[in-house]
This record gives C-alpha cells, structure tokens and sequence, in this order.
C-alpha cells in the first residue's frame, strides 16, 4: 500500500467574489506520476500556488508527507464574501511561505519559466543548492565551508549532466533555446532534493519531437531520484503516456478523475474540452 | 624551470628586504649625516625629531654650496632624499617575489590569482606611501583619494543592498551618521570631554576606546538601528522601501541634534578632538579589507542568494530561499559597513556634525554607485574615485567666476558644479544606464585579455 505524499483536503481559493478553485480534494501517493489538466482558466496554476504557499487557501487543508503545510478558512471580510462550501469543517490557521515548503521537500517549476537571468546555467542550479546548506553567513563568508560548497558544485555537474545542459554551464541562462530553459528549471528543482516535483506545463511552447523527450525524460528523473511528480500539463500525449492517474478540473471544480483510459472516455471531460450541443 | 623561478623569487624577496632595509636605515641616520656635512645649523632640531623630509631637504638645499658634501656622504644624501620610493619599492619588490615564489609552488588557479592580486595590493599601498611621501600632506591628490576611498567603502555597501539585492534603498546618509557620532563619541580623549561637551557638562560617555574597536563599534551601531529598522520596512517593495529609507535617515538626523540627548551627542554642537588618521594608508588599509570581506561575501552561497533574490522574487522563494532573512541579512551587512564609513569619513573630515550627513549626501552615493554600474564592486570604486576627483578637486573652476581678458565667463558662479553635476546624473540614466561596469567587475583575467569569465566556470 503506497502512501499519501499529498493531501489537499476541500480546498477552495476565492479572489474576491470569484471562486477560482472550488472545493477541491485530491491525493498523490508515493512513486506516482499525476497529471493535472483543464481547460484554460481551469484553476490548475491555482492549485499549485496554494499548494506551494504562493496563495493563501481561502478554506481546506493541504497535507505533505504527513504534515499539515497549509490550512485555512473563511475570515474577516471574507466570511460574508465567502461562496465555498464546508464553511465550518476547519478552524486550524496554518500558512507556511514557499520556502519553508521548499525546504520540507516540494520543489516546482513555473508556467512562464522564471530563471535568474542575470546567472550562468550553472549558478541558476548551483544557487537552488543555498536551502539544503549548513552553513552560515559568516562560515560562508570566510570560506571556512569549502567541503560543503565543493560538494554543491559537484552535484551541479552532475545535475546538469543528468539534463543535459553541461555544454551551456557557462552560458547566461536566459541565452538557452526556450526547450533547454524547461530542462534547466526542472534542473533547478531538482537541486532542493525534493520528494515531490510539481511541474507547471513543462511542455508548453515544445514541438512534438521535443515532447516525446521531455516525456521520457520526466519518467527517468522520476525513476532516478525516487520522486513523485505532480504536473499539469495540455499536451494530451504526453499527460497520457506517462501518468498513472489524472485529475480534471474545470472552473476549479474536480469534474473526473482516474486512469488515463477511463479519463479518455469520461462524457463529462470530453463536454469540457469540446463543448455540448444545446439541444 | 620551477628551481630557477623559486630562486628568482627569493633573490626578488631578499633585494626587497635589503633595499626597505637601507632605506629605512638612511632614514635613522639623517641626524648624524646632517652633523658631518655641517648643516646642523640650518636643520632645526623640531624638524630632525619627527624626520619632516621636505623642511630638511629644502633647508639643505638652500646652502648645499655652503656644505661639503662629498663620497659616502653623498650617496647617503641621495638615499635620503629618495627613501621614499626605495622603501615602496623594496616592499613591491619583496611582495611581487613572494607572489611568484607561490605561483611556482602551487599549480592551483585560485592561489595563483589570490597572490597576484595580493601582490597587485601591495604595488598599491607602495605606490601610495611614495606617493604620499613625496607630494606631503597638503597635496590634494592625496586628499581626493582619501575622501575618495572611503567614498568607495560607502557606495560598495549601498551597492550591496542596491545592485546585487535589489533593495532600493536610500538610508545610508542615516547609517553613516550614526557610525560617525558612535566613533566620535568613543574616541574623544578623556581631557577633551568637558571641552568637547561644553553645555553637557563634559557628557555623559566618560571612557574612552581605542580607535579600531571604536571603527567596528560603529558598524555595530549602525547594525543594530538596521535590525530594527528592516524588521518592518524590508516588507515594503521597491520605491516604497526607498522612501522609508529615506524617512528614517532624515529622522536620525533630527533625532541626533535633539537637545535632551545633548549629554550623548552633544545636540547640534560639533564633535571633535577624537583621534584622526595622518597617513593616506589609514582608510585605504580599513576599507581595502572592508571590500574584500564584502567580495568574499558576494561569492559565497549566500551573495548568490542575493542576486536570485534581485533577479526573481517568486523564483528565490521557490527555491527555499527565505525573502525576508536574506533581505535582513543584506540590510543589516550593508549597514554595518556604512557604519564603518562614516567613521572613517569622521577621521577624515576631523569633526562631525548631524546636519552634514543630509539627503544629498545618500544622492551622492547613489549617482556613484549608478555611475559605477549598479552590481559592479569595481564599478563603485572607480566612480568613486572618478566622483570625488571631479567634485573636490577638476570641477572646482565651476564654482568660481572667471574671466578671460576682461570678459566673464558666463554662467561660471558658486553653485554651477552642481548643475552640470545634475546634468550628467540626467545623461547617465538616459544613455549610459549601465554605467561604467555594468555588472560586470574588472577582474585580473580581464585585465590580461583573457575571456570573461564567471565565477565558478573555469573550464
């Protein structure tokens, strides 16, 4: 029996009068590739920043390995505001900032790829190293920490072997070809050593040919570093190839989940995706 | 090859030695040597004591017919005379001999480019004791550069905080006058108190500090108000955090002339009698290890956090780097070593007084450091020597009205320097909004044509 490594329990997140998820659950369980999908403004993005600690859940819970990380419900003005559901269930307050739930282990990549664009492809993943240090600023200052900052820079090769990218290492990051600069940010994550990936659209903006790579390429690290991937993605083949199950969202309600087979024939997906005819 | 180089080091290191030594030596011997070519009587006594090389060669000069200056004598005069260069020079020589005694010995890049540089300081600080020496104390050469160095300390912490944090920030007037008034307050002799503090009834501080802890205490001050001062204000963002700053630094300075404190700060009445520096060496020595300890801190895995945290808020904290703790952090190193500046530009200004350390003061720093290159160390210091030159010394003609023939240079009056000052800040950030570096830093590899490179990729 594989267990939870992510729990989001009702989550809802209401910006004002607009519910941009809506009471949502869902689980991924160790060793597990899950795909999130939706059609545009679905609210995936949304979930992943509540998940991340970039938003503050309106009301829900999330659980990471045990551990609540983020934990909610309606208050102050948004009490009359609110228009979610399971109002009372939770009174527990918890708001982690995103690198605290970095350092606990769920590391992600962006949408619209965010490197440091003043670095080198090799500072990009030698800088996600900086959660996992012992030192301190004064250690770090002086030098005294050479074991430790020889040992980072040798798991940053050996990173940038691993996405390929060891030919760029010097090369600003933001020179990179857009297929390259997925690869560098999901090189990144992987440098806070996370348990969980949560990879936003890492395939938007490739050609096919550069999909079926990417693909392959998320189930080797997957195998490789002992991860749980959690991503969201539209290309359909890819989503389908390599996840075990898969959570569709529409105006941030979960409409289906399961299986890549049972999503493919699911009426309420297929409505979702391609519309119903009046009648 | 290694053998003939090691030895050539050492041959280098020893003739150094010698040569610091005999000049060093024509120095001590100067009395005896003005007794046996008869000059005792027109080398005053006062001058022999604190060895005043220009009085003594101008006095000997003046009657060189009159004296008999012959053989060893001679050259002991011509050693004298020029003990100043010998001495730079013996020291820069046992300095290069050292450096390239290491390079033969060690193949490893980093401790080669760490003695070169080492050795390259030490050329400088010769360099700048001949200099001295030779031009004396009133030269303004030699007080542009010590105005200048210490500019240069200043705008390479504002530069910390500004270019490589991303923090706009606009305090440092306020950290500075803080690390001024806690030197001063520290240093000023026992006696001079009841003088000093003369409406305070000698004041209240009633021991006093040697001069370096005094230097590093008023770090430690102007750390602490950062501390507090971060705790609320670095949750502001850009111009905001600009005008807090800003708001602060002009409330210390009211707070520091507000007469009920009078006992500590002495009101709005002047500091003075604490100890200053006499030598140009003085604040290059302290800010030089001030900025080196600033670069270790850039290279070291926390100055890269800094830059993530410039270049991508939402990034860096998606990478588990903490916003707030490292902003602190940038804030509160930053302020220790404005704190230090202001200490040293105390010494150099020999008198402090709040209403010096105004707005303009932190605008100053900002047009260096945006001259300079904002994330460039480099940059800063050579904007802040090129700054201070202009302002103190090249533009001064500005300010003064002048005529050619009997027509007056129009527009040329007291306080055109600093309209054309504002008309450089304008082109700058119109045309040049990189500055002089950009981010770039002149480095050794770059100096001897050698690919640009950055840190931590050496192929």
């Amino acid at each position: 029996m594989s267990k939870n490594v992510l729990k989001v329990n009702d989550v809802t997140m209401q910006f004002g009068g607009v519910v941009a998820v809506n009471n949502l659950s869902m689980e991924v369980n160790e060793g597990e590739i899950v795909a999130l999908i939706g059609p545009n403004g679905a609210g995936k993005t949304t979930i992943f920043n509540c998940i991340t600690g970039v938003y503050e859940p309106t009301n829900g819970e999330v659980w990471f390995d045990g551990e609540q990380i983020a934990a909610n419900h309606p208050q102050g003005k948004m009490k009359k505001l609110y228009a979610g559901e399971n109002n009372d269930k939770y009174t527990k307050v918890l708001r982690l900032t995103p690198d605290k739930i970095t350092q606990r282990g769920i590391a992600r990549t962006f949408q619209n790829i965010r490197l440091f664009r003043t670095q080198t492809v090799f500072e990009n993943v030698l800088i996600a190293m900086h959660c996992r240090r012992k030192s301190n600023v004064f250690t770090a200052t002086f030098h005294l920490n050479w074991r430790e900052e020889r040992a980072m820079r040798e798991e940053t090769m050996k990173l940038l072997e691993i996405v390929g990218l060891t030919d760029e290492k010097d090369e600003l990051a933001t020179s990179l070809p857009y297929g390259k600069q997925r690869r560098l940010e999901i090189a990144r994550a992987l440098a806070t050593k996370p348990k969980l990936l949560m990879l936003d659209e890492p395939a938007a903006g490739m050609n096919p040919q550069e999909t079926v790579e990417l693909a392959k390429f998320i189930v080797e690290i997957q195998r490789q570093f002992n991860l749980t991937v959690f991503l969201i993605e539209h290309h359909m083949d890819l989503v389908m190839g390599i996840s075990n199950r898969i959570y569709v969202i529409d105006f941030g309600k979960k409409i289906a989940e399961g299986t890549p087979a049972e999503i493919q024939d699911n009426p309420d997906v297929i409505a979702a995706y391609l519309g119903v005819d009046e009648e | 090859m290694k053998a003939v180089k090691i030895v050539l080091a050492l041959l280098l290191v020893a003739a150094g030695c010698v040569m610091f030594a005999a000049c060093k030596g024509a120095d001590n011997g100067i009395a005896g040597l003005v007794e046996r070519i008869g000059a005792s009587g027109f080398v005053k006594e006062s001058h022999l004591a604190e060895n005043n090389r220009a009085k003594i060669l101008k006095n000997i000069d003046k009657h060189l017919d009159e004296l008999t200056v012959e053989g060893s004598d001679a050259t002991e005069l011509f050693l004298y005379r020029n003990a100043h260069y010998g001495v730079a020079l013996g020291a820069f020589l046992a300095a290069l001999g050292a450096a390239i005694a290491v390079c033969a010995l060690c193949a490893r890049e980093k401790v080669r480019r760490a003695a070169l540089g080492l050795a390259l300081v030490a050329a400088l600080f010769a360099g700048l004791y001949a200099l001295e020496t030779a031009l004396g104390d009133g030269s303004m050469l030699i007080t542009v550069l010590k105005k200048g160095v210490i500019y240069a300390l200043i705008a390479v912490s504002m530069n910390l905080l500004n270019g490589f944090t991303g923090l706009f920030s606009l305090g440092q007037a306020g950290f500075m006058l803080i690390g001024a008034y806690t030197y001063a307050i520290f240093t000023i002799p026992q006696e001079a108190r009841a003088q000093v503090y003369q409406y305070f009834d000698g004041g209240l501080v009633q021991f006093t500090l040697p001069v370096l802890p005094a230097i590093v205490l008023a770090g430690v001050a102007a750390v602490v108000f950062a501390f507090l001062i971060g705790l609320p204000v670095l949750r502001l963002k850009g111009d905001y955090l600009a005008i807090a700053t800003l708001g602060f630094a002009e409330i210390i300075r009211a707070l520091f002339q507000y007469d009920k404190l009078g006992p500590v700060t002495n009101g709005s009445n002047l500091l003075r009698k604490f100890p200053t520096f006499d030598t140009v060496l003085f604040p290059f020595a302290v800010v030089a290890v001030c900025i080196a300890i600033i670069l270790l801190l850039i290279h070291s895995s926390y100055g890269r956090a800094f830059k993530a945290i410039r270049d991508d808020e939402v990034a860096a904290e998606a990478m588990g780097i903490n916003l707030f703790l490292h902003k602190q952090l940038s804030f509160v190193i930053s302020s220790f070593f404005a704190g230090v500046g202001g200490a040293l530009l105390a010494m150099y200004q020999t008198t402090v007084q709040a209403n010096a350390f105004k707005s303009s003061m932190t605008y100053e720093i900002l047009l260096i450091v945006v001259i300079g290159g904002m994330g460039s160390v480099t940059g800063s210091v050579i904007a802040s020597f090129l700054f201070i030159a202009c302002s103190e010394w090249l533009l001064r003609f500005l300010d003064v009205e002048q005529f050619i023939g009997s027509v007056q240079v129009p527009l040329l009056r007291s306080g055109f320097r600093m309209v054309v000052f504002s008309i450089v800040i304008m082109i700058v950030v119109l045309f040049f909004r990189k500055g002089i570096m950009g981010d770039k830093e002149l480095s050794l590899s770059w100096l001897t044509g050698g690919k640009k490179r950055k840190e931590g990729a050496v192929k």
